[in-house]
C-alpha cells in the first residue's frame, strides 16, 4: 500500500468506512486512534448519528451531535450517493488504495451494488473487508433485523443489569446504556480486523470477516455460557430467591453500594481481613461484635440490617473521602463517579487520559483517550475534529480515483 | 494448527481471574500457543468454577512457583522463546517479583509485554484495589444505565469480559507493528480508562448541555416504541424497536390498528413519546397472548426489530447460537461432551478455530519444561520435589 504521512502503531494503513451509527464508526475510530488513516463514505444525508444529538445546549445541527463526534473524530468524510452509478464506481475505484473496509451495511447491500467481496478482493487480493451484521450470515436469524436494544436482550446480557427485583412479571430487565451492544459489535469488530491483518502480514492475502452482533455479546456473557455448558441454572431474576453475591444497586456480603452526602460508595470487603479493616475504618463500631455480623454467611444472612447500620456511618461523609481512607487501608472500594466526576478525577489526568479535540461548531471537549499507554510506539498526540459531512470529498476522490 | 491467523505466535500468560485469562483465550483459540502460569501455592481464584473452563480454554497450563529463585529462573528462561507476555497482577507486582519490561528485554529484545491493572501502571491511585465490579461504579458506566433518580445498579459482570477483548485487540495490533518494525511493546493497560472509553456519548453530552446524562432504561432517545412488551409466560418478554416510518407502519398494520398510523398524534417518534401509553397498550394486548419466539417470528416476518429477552442459559440454547457455528461440541475428561464458546466472528481464509477445553494445572509441565525447554529429566524431577515447579 501507498505510504501516508500518518504515524502510530499501525503506521501506513489506510481504513474505508462504510458505517453508520455506532458499531462500524467505533471500530474504524479505534483504527484512527492508533494512526491508521481512516475514509468515511457517507450517503447524501450523511450518517444518522449526525442527527440524533445530544447537541449543545439542545439545539439541534447536524455538524454537532455528541454521537457523531463521539465516534468519528481523526476520520475524513466523502460523501457518495452508493445507489448511483457514479457513486459506485467512484468506491470501486478506490478499493485498490485501501488496506481494510470497515461496514455495517444491511446483508446484502454491496452484493446488490455488484460491490460484494468477490468483486473486490479481484480488484484488491490483500483488502480484508469487515463486516457487521446483527446475526451473522448464516443461521437461521440471518436475515433478521436488530439494533441495539433487540440484542442486548438476546445476548442474556440485561438480566444482570439490574439483577434481581421484586417482581419480574412486571419488572422487566434493561439494557445498557450508550449503545453498548453495537460498542461490543464495534470492539470485536477491530480485534477481528487486527487479527486479519497479522495473518495479512504472513500470508499476503486479504480475506474477508463477518462478525455477528449477537455472538460479540454473547461473548460478553461469557462466565454465563460455561455455566450454562456445565448445566448450572442461570441468576435469578427473584429477588426472594437472591442468594448469591451480588453488587450495585443489589447489596450482598460481598459488596454494594452505600448512600453518602454526595452520592454513593461502592464497597466491596469481602475478605475476613478486609472486613476487619473496614470495621477498622469505621472506628470498630459496638455492633459489629454481634454474632450475626461475625461471618461472611452470617452477615450475608442479615445483609439488610448490616447494610442499615453501614448507612448509617456512610450518610453524613463524602463518598470521595471513604474512598481515598478505604484505599489507605487496602480495602476494595471506590467512589461512584458521575460523568463530571471522572473530568476532573486526578488518577485519569495524572495518565492524560482525556484528549481535547477542537471543533468549530461544538467548541473544545474533552474525548478519552487510549486507555493504555505504549512505549514503543509514535501514537498521534492530537487528533483532527470529526468531519464536516462530505468535507474531504474533492481530497479523496483526487487521491484515491482515476480520474477525479 | 498450521494455517491459524495467530499460528507461529507464542504467549506466556502470568494472568489470572477473569480480564487477563479471556484475552489470552481469545488469543489461543485463532492459534497462538498459550502456555498458562500459575501456582498451586496461590491458585487462580477463578479455578473452582466452571467460568474458568471458558478463560482458559485451548491453552497450555504449567505449574511454576514464582517465589522462588528457581522457579523465577525458569519464568525468564521461558520468556526468551515468547514473544508476548501477559500479566494482570495488582500495579507493580510483576516488577517486585523481577519481571520488569527492563529485564524481559534483556531476554528477549523485542518481548511485547501486556501488563493489565484496575486503574493501570502510574498515577496516584494505582494502588487502589480494584474488583471489575467496583471499576463500573469508579468509571461512570454504571451511571448512564439504569434510571434516573435511582440508586446505581447493578451493572452485571461486564468490565473483564470487556477489557478482555480491548486487550486481545491491542495485544494483537502490537505484534503486528513488531512484523512491521522488529519493535517489542510494553502495554500499560487501564482497566478503568477501557470502560471509561466506552461511554464517550455521555462524556460529551455532559460538556455540551452542562447536565449529567439521565438513564431511561429501555427507552431510547430518538426511537419510538422502543422497549419491552410482555408476552404469555411469567417474566416472559419480547424487545421491541421501531427505527423508520416504514416499520411503525408495518408495525400498525400487523396489530391490525391502521388509524393509529393514520392518527396525526402518532406521526413521529417525538409525537408517540409524548402519547406512547395508548401504543404501549395495543402492543401489549398482542404480544401478551404470545409466546417470546413466537412474537419475533412475527414481528421479523413484517420487517421489525425485534427478539425475546433471555436469560444466558435461553441464549445459550437459542437456535440460531447452537446453529450457526458459534458453539463447538467437545469431550470433556468426566467422559461428557460439551458444547463450548468460539469466537464471534467468521472468516473465509482461515481453518475453523482451535477449539479446546481448559487444562488443569501442571498438564504441559512435561511437554514445556522436558520438550520445549529441554529440561534434564532428573533435574524436572527435583524441581517438583522442591516444589519449584508447583
Amino acid at each position: 500500500m501507498i505510504g501516508s504521512q500518518n504515524t502510530g502503531i499501525l503506521g501506513d494503513l489506510r481504513v474505508l468506512e462504510i458505517g453508520h451509527g455506532v458499531s462500524a464508526p467505533y471500530a474504524a475510530l479505534n483504527f484512527a486512534k492508533l494512526g491508521a488513516e481512516v475514509v468515511k463514505i457517507e450517503s447524501l444525508e450523511g450518517d444518522p448519528s449526525r442527527t440524533h444529538g445530544p447537541f449543545p445546549d439542545g439545539i439541534a445541527h447536524k455538524e454537532k451531535s455528541a454521537l457523531f463526534l463521539a465516534h468519528n473524530h481523526g476520520k475524513k468524510s466523502i460523501c457518495l450517493d452508493l445507489d448511483t452509478s457514479y457513486g459506485q464506481q467512484k468506491l470501486e475505484s478506490m478499493f485498490s488504495h485501501f488496506d481494510l473496509v470497515v461496514e455495517n451495511q444491511n446483508l446484502g447491500f454491496f452484493d446488490d451494488r455488484k460491490l460484494g467481496f468477490e468483486k473486490t478482493s479481484s480488484i484488491n487480493p490483500s483488502l480484508i473487508w469487515t463486516s457487521i451484521l446483527p446475526f451473522g450470515d448464516v443461521g437461521p436469524y440471518s436475515e433478521y433485523i436488530a439494533d441495539d436494544l433487540v440484542l442486548f436482550h438476546m445476548s442474556g446480557n440485561a438480566h444482570g443489569m439490574i439483577g434481581p427485583v421484586k417482581r419480574p412479571d412486571v419488572e422487566p430487565a434493561i439494557r445498557a446504556g450508550g449503545y453498548q451492544a453495537e460498542m461490543v459489535a464495534g470492539i470485536t469488530a477491530s480485534t477481528a480486523a487486527m487479527v486479519a491483518i497479522h495473518q495479512r502480514l504472513k500470508t499476503g492475502r486479504g480475506c474477508r470477516i463477518v462478525v455477528s452482533g449477537l455472538d460479540s455479546m454473547i461473548t460478553m456473557a461469557i462466565s454465563g455460557i460455561a455455566n450454562s455448558a456445565f448445566g448450572q441454572p442461570p441468576p435469578t431474576r427473584e429477588l426472594s430467591k437472591e442468594k448469591g453475591s451480588s453488587i450495585g444497586g443489589m447489596v450482598s456480603a460481598i459488596g454494594g453500594v452505600l448512600k453518602c452526602s454526595d452520592g454513593y460508595v461502592a464497597i466491596s470487603p469481602r475478605e475476613d481481613a478486609q472486613w476487619e479493616r473496614w470495621l477498622e475504618l469505621m472506628g470498630n463500631p459496638h455492633w459489629a461484635d454481634d454474632e450475626r455480623f461475625a461471618t461472611r454467611e452470617s452477615r450475608q444472612a442479615n445483609v439488610s440490617k448490616l447494610w442499615e447500620l453501614l448507612t448509617e456511618w456512610s450518610f453524613p461523609r463524602s463518598k470521595f473521602d471513604i474512598a481515598r481512607s478505604g484505599q489507605e487501608k487496602r480495602i476494595p472500594c471506590f467512589p461512584v463517579n458521575t460523568i463530571e466526576d471522572l473530568l476532573v478525577d486526578r488518577h485519569l489526568d495524572s495518565r492524560d487520559f482525556f484528549v481535547e479535540i477542537s471543533h468549530s461548531g461544538a467548541g473544545t471537549l474533552l474525548h478519552p483517550g487510549l486507555p493504555y499507554k505504549l512505549n514503543n510506539a509514535d501514537i498521534p498526540q492530537s487528533m483532527s475534529s470529526a468531519p464536516g459531512l462530505g468535507e474531504h470529498t474533492q481530497e479523496i476522490l483526487e487521491r484515491f480515483t482515476k480520474d477525479g | 494448527m498450521d494455517n491459524l491467523p495467530l499460528s507461529g505466535l507464542r504467549v506466556l500468560d502470568f494472568s489470572w481471574i477473569i480480564a487477563g485469562p479471556t484475552a489470552a483465550r481469545h488469543l489461543a483459540l485463532m492459534g497462538a500457543e498459550v502456555i498458562k502460569i500459575g501456582s498451586s501455592r496461590r491458585p487462580d481464584p477463578s479455578s473452582r468454577s466452571a467460568a474458568f473452563q471458558v478463560y482458559n480454554q485451548s491453552k497450555e497450563y504449567c505449574s511454576l512457583n514464582l517465589s522462588k529463585q528457581e522457579g523465577l529462573e525458569i519464568a525468564k528462561e521461558l520468556v526468551t522463546t515468547c514473544d508476548v507476555v501477559i500479566e494482570n497482577f495488582a500495579a507493580g507486582v510483576f516488577q517486585r517479583i523481577g519481571l520488569d519490561y527492563e529485564t524481559l528485554t534483556t531476554l528477549r529484545p523485542d518481548v511485547i509485554l501486556v501488563s493489565s491493572a484496575g486503574t493501570g501502571h502510574t498515577g496516584p491511585d494505582k494502588d487502589y484495589v480494584a474488583y471489575g465490579s467496583l471499576l463500573q461504579h469508579y468509571t461512570g458506566w454504571n451511571t448512564i444505565s439504569g434510571f434516573g433518580n435511582a440508586e446505581p445498579i447493578k451493572g452485571g459482570l461486564w468490565a473483564d469480559p470487556w477489557v478482555g477483548m480491548e486487550l486481545a485487540m491491542i495485544t494483537i495490533a502490537a505484534t503486528n507493528h513488531r512484523m512491521k518494525t522488529g519493535k517489542g511493546q510494553y502495554i500499560d493497560f487501564s482497566m478503568a480508562e477501557s470502560l471509561t472509553a466506552s461511554i464517550p456519548t455521555g462524556l460529551l453530552e455532559y460538556q455540551m448541555t452542562n447536565k449529567l446524562p439521565t438513564p431511561i432504561g429501555n427507552d431510547d432517545v430518538i426511537k419510538c416504541p422502543h422497549g419491552l412488551y410482555k408476552c404469555k409466560g411469567y417474566d416472559e418478554w419480547i424487545a421491541i424497536s421501531i427505527q423508520n416510518e416504514v416499520q411503525w407502519e408495518n408495525l400498525c398494520n400487523l396489530l391490525s390498528k391502521p388509524e393509529i398510523f393514520e392518527n396525526p398524534i402518532f406521526s413521529s417518534p417525538e409525537a408517540r413519546r409524548e402519547n406512547r401509553i395508548e401504543i404501549d397498550e395495543e402492543i401489549n394486548k398482542f404480544t401478551s397472548s404470545l409466546g417470546a419466539y413466537e412474537a419475533m417470528h412475527i414481528f421479523q416476518n413484517c420487517g421489525i426489530p425485534s427478539g425475546p429477552s433471555l436469560n444466558i442459559s435461553e441464549a445459550y440454547l437459542d437456535p440460531h447460537i447452537s446453529q450457526s457455528g458459534y458453539l463447538t461440541p467437545q469431550i470433556y475428561p468426566d467422559g461428557a461432551t460439551r458444547l463450548m464458546p468460539g469466537m464471534p466472528w467468521k472468516s473465509d481464509q482461515d481453518e475453523p478455530i482451535h477449539v479446546a477445553p481448559a487444562p488443569q494445572i501442571g498438564d504441559s509441565n512435561h511437554r514445556i519444561y522436558l520438550e520445549l525447554m529441554g529440561m534434564p529429566v532428573d533435574v524436572y524431577k527435583e524441581f517438583i520435589r522442591t516444589q519449584i515447579i508447583y
